[in-house]
C-alpha cells in the first residue's frame, strides 16, 4: 500500500468523527464546519467533498439539517447533532482513544526493542 | 467581493455542470438541495474574499478549493452508492453497491457471494441456450448410455464429448435454458434490490 493510500484511508476514516466533534458544540453550517476543521486539522483536502459526508451523516440520523434564511444574503444549511449522533460520537471517541493508545504502546515497545538491539 | 457579470457566469457555469452531473444518479429534489448548499458555500466564500486586484484569480482560487464539479459529484456518488442502486435498479450501480458492501462488511460479503452466484448462474443458462445450436452434440442434458450401469444427468457443455454419455432432450434445452436463465436473473436482481433497500434499516447494535 502506498503512503498516499494509507494517509487517505486514515483521513477518510477519521472525517466522520471530526465532523461529529465539530457540530457537538452547537449547530454549524457547511462552511463553518469546514473552517473549523481547517483550523484544527488538515483533514479537508477538497472542500466540496465534505458536503456528501454531511448528507450521509444526516441520512443515517446522526445529524439534523435545517435551512436558515435571512441570517446572510444567502440561505445557510445548519447541521446539529441528534441524540443518536451524540451516542455514536461518545462511542467513537472511546474507540479512537483506545485504538490510539494501543498503537502508541506498540510504537513505544518497537522503539525500545530497536534501541536494545543496537 | 461583489462578482461582476463574467464572475457570475463562471459561478453559474460551475453550478450548472454540478447539477447536471448530480441529476444522473440522484433524485431531482436531492440534487437541487445539494446544488443549493454548494451555491451557499460559494456565495459565502465570495462575500468574504478580497477581489482586488484580480477578481478572476480570486474566484478561481475559491473554485479550486471547492474542487472541480465532477469531483464533487463523484464524492456524492460514492456516498450514495446504495441509494443510487435502489432508486435506478440499474445493473452497474447494483453491482457497484453490492461490491462496496462485500468489501466493507461481513454480512455484505456473504450476501454478495449469494447474489454473484445467482447472476453467474443466470449467465451460464443463457450461454447454454446460445451454444446449443452451434455445438448440438456437446451442449445439453447429459445422460449415461443404455449400456452403462451408472446413472446421472448433467446440464451443460463438454468439449470433447463425455465418454459413455450422450446428449438428450434435443433443442428443448434452448427455451428451457433461456427461461431458467432469465428467471434466475430477475429473481437475483430483485433479491439484490430488496437486500440493498433493507440495508440502511438493518438493526444495529445499541451504542
Amino acid at each position: 500500500m502506498s503512503r498516499e493510500t494509507w494517509q487517505e484511508q486514515l483521513r477518510r476514516g477519521s472525517l466522520d468523527l471530526a465532523i461529529l466533534l465539530t457540530v457537538s458544540t452547537g449547530p454549524r453550517y457547511g462552511l463553518s464546519i469546514i473552517q473549523h476543521l481547517e483550523a484544527f486539522t488538515d483533514l479537508v483536502v477538497t472542500e466540496g467533498t465534505i458536503y456528501p459526508i454531511l448528507g450521509r451523516l444526516t441520512r443515517d440520523g446522526l445529524l439534523e439539517a435545517q435551512w436558515v434564511e435571512g441570517e446572510a444574503p444567502h440561505a445557510r444549511k445548519y447541521y446539529r447533532l441528534t441524540r443518536p449522533g451524540a451516542r455514536r460520537l461518545a462511542a467513537m471517541k472511546g474507540e479512537w482513544r483506545a485504538f490510539a493508545e494501543k498503537i502508541d504502546r506498540l510504537m513505544t515497545a518497537s522503539e525500545r526493542s530497536a534501541r536494545e538491539a543496537h | 467581493m461583489k462578482l461582476t457579470e463574467p464572475g457570475e457566469s463562471r459561478v453559474n457555469g460551475y453550478l450548472f455542470v454540478l447539477e447536471r452531473s448530480l441529476k444522473t444518479f440522484l433524485p431531482t429534489d436531492v440534487a437541487r438541495d445539494a446544488v443549493r448548499e454548494i451555491e451557499s458555500h460559494l456565495r459565502e466564500r465570495v462575500l468574504s474574499a478580497d477581489g482586488a486586484p484580480n477578481e478572476r484569480e480570486a474566484l478561481e482560487k475559491i473554485l479550486a478549493e471547492l474542487g472541480p464539479p465532477l469531483r464533487v459529484a463523484q464524492a456524492y456518488s460514492a456516498e450514495r452508492t446504495i441509494e443510487e442502486a435502489v432508486t435506478t435498479g440499474r445493473l452497474v450501480p447494483m453491482l457497484r453497491a453490492v461490491g462496496h458492501l462485500a468489501l466493507t462488511t461481513v454480512a455484505g460479503f456473504f450476501a454478495a457471494l449469494g447474489l454473484i452466484t445467482g447472476y453467474l448462474g443466470s449467465i451460464a443458462f443463457v450461454a447454454l441456450a446460445f451454444l446449443k445450436p452451434i455445438f448440438p452434440n456437446n451442449v445439453g442434458l447429459w445422460v449415461h448410455d443404455a449400456t452403462s450401469d451408472a446413472w446421472s444427468f448433467k446440464l451443460g457443455g463438454a468439449f470433447p464429448a463425455l465418454p459413455h454419455q450422450h446428449v438428450t432432450g434435443g433443442y428443448w434445452v434452448i427455451p428451457s435454458s433461456l427461461f431458467l436463465g432469465l428467471g434466475l436473473f430477475v429473481l437475483t436482481h430483485r433479491a439484490a434490490r430488496g437486500f440493498l433497500a433493507r440495508w440502511p434499516k438493518r438493526p444495529r447494535p445499541e451504542l
